[in-house]
């Protein structure tokens, strides 16, 4: 939160300025990449450097949000960044992607047929899949609590005293109208009778924490025992937490997808292609996902990855909840602002 | 050859300003003037940042509610996150100075060499991150933190200040008590003791002392800590964040929402500068207070 | 005792040095003052008279001792609850109160109404001569101004007794000759006992009823002025209070026989003094008290010195081993040169014996 905001107030001053935060635009053999935290296996980068004498130089950001901000002020010089499905969609309307063919380069043919034509990216020009997963719910099951969850609506009306919810606007409201009966394909409605059913909904629910840093971190320790949280943390849980149990909501949950991408004006292109083609790679991919916890959509990764991840439930969603999974919104503005409209007025009351 | 040196011995050319006068207004200057003027812009159609055309909507909307049902109705949710920036703040400073006060008579009672460790320890968490120690009192008030435990082991099994308006203001409290520490301490350093023994032998016990004679003395450091202390607090969202389970928003939390997830500039601006003007008037109150006694109050 | 009113009773008090020494401010200190006088602690810097009076204001506790007033056993008291008030030193004024103010303070603490208080602050001020001066604020009066308040605040409380610690010594000499006048005066009209602490002997001497003497936390001589002055007790006193020629001797049976310099007949020698048949002695003689006698005085020197000082001429003579001063009246008397060897001797009775 704090950086996150401290790099949009730098953003502001940038764009104004006409400054800009360049990484040392050089001709050397170098690839620039920014990250989410902790979402690259460093030896999996060291081996990539081994292999193909590239070095790469890694930063980090913490939202799409940020991503966004530094890209749009300007700040070229990354040559790789892995924006989510609805920031991809908005990055590539805004001309800040490069068009690099990704389907067309050698382990393109890689790419999981369901995930070619993507709303974000159709014949995947702009973007390799990265890891995906959803957002949903997860319990510990010394929670006494665990068994009346079955949906959003259970969750949002719970008199659990350890409930935890993700500070993001986009999830927690997509959920609160899933809660009232509005259908997954549907989360972009313009119907304000069922954002103001949401809000009346989301306003009688108090969590203990609205907080999406940490929050693997107090199911760990003991603070919530039930949370809106990724399944890849989940997944990471379970050394500690064996049977921690993810819920599939009744009511559908969201399903995303992170990608792979190179910003337009990136110094180091070819490396870029390179490093990107390297990760779909079915054995390379394979090591990210045994290192993030989450699935990916590379064709014939299953066979690298740990089974402990292949017969996770949080990761690889069985056959009878995929039904319920959709797409997580991106809306037009319109529809945006009264995701923000009520995520503003249920924080402002808590 | 001799130069005629002109202007008073010690007195620095007017010249060497300006690269200071130049360097705060590109840091403060030219960002509170793209502030103001974003305030007055609209949003962009996707994506960060604003498309150049005016508009008064950021401040009709500080406090005009479209409801979702299309009625307007005053919205008083801005008023209240406001409301409750102001109340932690206040309760902040109020804390600082109770914790100060103490701590820095005793400090400027000691001889100088234990003084110059004192204020160097009183400094000490400068050297660490915010985030990090923030981070830090996060673990020791956690209800699984050195705190929680002793408050079991004595017995309140329902302890819990953790991701509550109360861990809000502890945050606060600890990551501002230096700054109202510091200017106490030079007060006091300042303040001659025989005055305090005077008022003893003239009949005035313990308190009456303090009340009478020691505050006033220090009046002008307690109120230049008091504008160290509670306007920079009124700006704070980390504490709100980190501490107070991100449901205490404070007026910062809502202006960094809307430059992040939000993605309404205008807005964030707007809010920046009401928070400005705010800010603005305080420090104006606080001025015609320390007028009012006739204190020599540095800092502002 | 009937006429003890301030009783000091054994009272100790030691100090650690910050290098970790004991410091015996006070050692077994006892003392009578009396109702209504105007009573002097004089000594060097260290020698206990500050710790005394603390102590006795309830400033500083001591660590053994007692002491009472009018009857009534203090030392345990706090300082606010004691009938005493002090003039400190560097006045202590409050700066943010009004001289006014200054003086109330310690009335409002007595919980005494605003009319009877409005009067005492006017009593007081016009006591100091400081009338109308109520409303200003202590940094807009001058130095001797400052003190006036001072004494000013403590009288308003009518104390039993009044202690003054070197209040006079910020201030310049006319002023502060000024103001030993004005204090004397204050005291007797007022008639409370005033506890006056210096280092200026000339103070102590123009102000107090008796003095005491202090050395190494204990007194050396406790008597009026006029008794210390012709009568110190030892080499100490007598050179510590007015200014003293300290003559090492050896005794015989006409009188001192003084190394190099002559001899002092037992005849100028106070009659109250002994002196022995032998052995070796200090004798004290005051300077005005040497009276330069064409060839037939008993000692004699070379002149290195003569200082014109206004009211005397003060002439070194150099006798050798040592060296003396003799005050001569400006006027009417010849007075050497430099250079010159004179003979000069000790008036009749004026010479003492004083133990080193």
């Amino acid at each position: 939160m704090l950086r996150s905001a401290l790099s949009a107030i730098l953003a502001l001053t940038m764009t104004a300025c006409g400054g800009s935060s360049d990484p040392v635009a050089t001709t050397s053999n170098e690839l620039h990449v920014f990250n989410w935290t902790d979402y690259i296996d460093p030896n999996e980068v060291k081996r990539f450097e081994n292999e193909t004498g590239i070095k790469v130089i890694l930063d980090v950001y913490d939202s799409n949000e940020t991503l966004l901000a530094k890209i749009q002020s300007g700040a070229t010089g990354y040559d790789i960044i892995f924006p989510a499905d609805y920031m991809a969609e908005q990055m590539r309307e805004l001309n800040l992607l490069e068009p690099i063919d990704v389907a067309k380069l050698p382990n393109g043919k890689n790419i999981m047929p369901s995930m070619m034509d993507v709303y974000w990216d159709p014949g995947r020009v702009y973007t390799a899949p990265y890891m995906y997963g959803t957002t949903a719910i997860a319990c510990n099951p010394i929670d006494t609590y665990c068994p009346t969850i079955k949906s959003w609506h259970d969750f949002f009306t719970t008199k659990d005293p350890k409930v935890s919810v993700l500070k993001d606007e986009m999830e927690v409201v997509s959920a609160a109208l899933r809660a009232v009966g509005v259908a997954g394909n549907d989360l972009c409605t313009t119907d304000k009778t069922k954002f103001q059913a949401a809000e009346d909904l989301l306003l009688g629910f108090k969590p203990a924490i609205i907080e999406s840093d940490g929050a693997t971190e107090r199911m760990l320790n003991g603070t919530n025992t039930l949370e809106h949280t990724w399944n890849g943390e989940v997944h990471r849980m379970r050394p500690q937490i064996p049977d921690m149990i993810y819920i599939y909501p009744t009511d559908g949950a969201n399903l995303w997808a992170d990608n792979i991408a190179v910003p337009v004006g990136a110094p180091h292109l070819e490396n870029a292609k390179t490093f990107i083609n390297w990760l779909m790679d079915p054995k390379n991919i394979a090591a990210e996902s045994n290192f993030t916890g989450y699935d990916n959509n590379i064709v014939g990764s299953d066979a690298f990855m740990d089974k402990s991840i292949r017969q996770d439930p949080a990761v690889i969603p069985p056959a009878d909840v995929v039904s319920r999974l959709s797409p997580a919104p991106n809306c037009p503005q319109e529809v945006r602002d009264m995701y923000t409209q009520v995520f503003t007025t249920w924080t402002s009351s808590q | 050859m001799s130069k005629i040196v002109r202007g008073r011995p010690g007195q620095t050319s007017p010249w060497l300003a300006i690269p200071t006068i130049a360097y705060l207004f590109l840091t403060i200057g030219i960002p509170l003037f793209i502030t103001v003027v974003y305030s007055f812009l609209q949003r962009a159609k996707i994506g960060m940042g604003v498309t150049w055309h005016f508009s008064p909507k950021a401040y009709k909307d500080l406090f005009i509610l479209e409801n979702l049902d299309g009625t307007t109705t005053f919205d008083t949710r801005y008023v209240k996150v406001l409301w409750h920036s102001f109340q932690y703040s206040a309760v902040t400073t109020v804390a600082t100075v109770v914790l100060s006060i103490p701590i820095a008579m005793w400090i400027a009672t000691r001889n100088e060499s234990t003084r110059n460790i004192l204020v160097a320890a009183v400094t000490l968490p400068f050297w660490i991150s915010i985030l990090i120690r923030t981070y830090g009192l996060r673990q020791i008030i956690d209800d699984n933190g050195p705190i929680g435990w002793i408050a079991h082991k004595l017995g309140y099994e329902n302890f819990h200040i953790i991701y509550t308006p109360i861990a809000t203001m502890i945050g606060l409290t600890y990551v501002f008590l230096p700054f109202m520490i510091l200017p106490i301490y030079a007060s006091a350093e300042r303040f001659d003791f025989r005055l305090a023994e005077a008022a003893y032998d003239l009949g005035a016990k313990r308190w009456t002392v303090f009340r009478r004679i020691v505050f006033p003395s220090i009046r002008p450091g307690v109120i230049a800590g008091i504008a160290l202390v509670f306007i920079p607090a009124l700006g704070s969202f980390l504490q709100s964040d980190m501490l107070g389970g991100g449901k205490t928003n404070m007026i910062a939390n809502v202006i960094a929402l809307n430059f992040t997830q939000a993605r309404n500039w205008p807005f964030g601006c707007a809010l920046s500068v009401l928070l400005i003007l705010l800010t603005l008037l305080l420090v104006q109150a606080i001025r015609l207070i320390s007028k009012k006694f006739g204190d020599q109050v540095s800092l502002v | 005792m009937t006429n003890s009113f301030l009783n000091i009773a054994n009272v100790s008090k030691a100090f650690t040095t910050p290098e970790g020494g004991t410091v015996h401010a006070l050692d077994d200190v006892s003392l009578d003052i009396r109702e209504g006088e105007f009573f002097v602690m004089l000594g060097p810097s260290g020698c206990g008279k500050t710790t005394l009076l603390r102590s006795i204001a309830g400033l500083e506790y001591p660590d053994s001792g007692v002491i009472t007033l009018d009857g009534q056993r203090i030392d345990d008291l706090p300082a606010y609850s004691r009938p005493v008030n002090t003039v400190f030193q560097s006045y202590a004024l409050f700066p943010h109160m009004t001289v006014g103010q200054n003086i109330a303070f310690g009335l409002e603490m007595e919980g005494i109404n605003k009319t009877e208080t409005a009067k005492r602050v006017s009593d007081a001020l016009d006591q100091v001569s400081l009338s109308g001066l109520d409303k200003r604020k202590p940094s807009q009066l001058s130095g001797g101004q400052q003190q006036r308040v001072a004494l000013a605040r403590a009288l308003a409380k009518q104390p039993k007794v009044l202690l003054l610690d070197e209040p006079l010594s910020a201030l310049d000499l006319k002023l502060r000759r000024g103001m030993q006048i004005e204090l004397k005066r204050l005291q007797q009209q007022t008639g409370i006992t005033f506890v006056f602490v210096t280092h200026d002997q000339e103070e102590a001497m123009s102000m107090g009823d008796r003095i005491a003497v202090f050395k190494d936390g204990k007194i050396v001589q406790l008597d009026t002025p006029q008794e210390i002055y012709r009568r110190p007790v030892n080499s100490f006193v007598a050179d510590f209070i007015g200014e003293t020629n300290l003559l090492d001797g050896i005794a015989t049976a006409d009188g001192v026989q003084v190394p190099g310099g002559g001899f002092i007949a037992r005849s100028v020698i106070a009659s109250d003094c002994v002196v022995p048949a032998s052995g070796s002695v200090t004798i004290a003689i005051r300077p005005e008290d040497l009276k330069i006698s064409d060839g037939s005085g008993s000692l004699k020197g070379i002149v290195r010195d003569v200082i014109f000082t206004g009211e005397t001429v003060r002439v070194h003579i150099d006798l050798g081993t040592t060296e003396v001063v003799a005050h001569l009246p400006s006027y009417g008397v010849r007075v050497p040169d430099r250079g010159e060897t004179v003979s000069f001797s000790p008036l009749d009775q004026s010479a003492r014996t004083v133990a080193s």
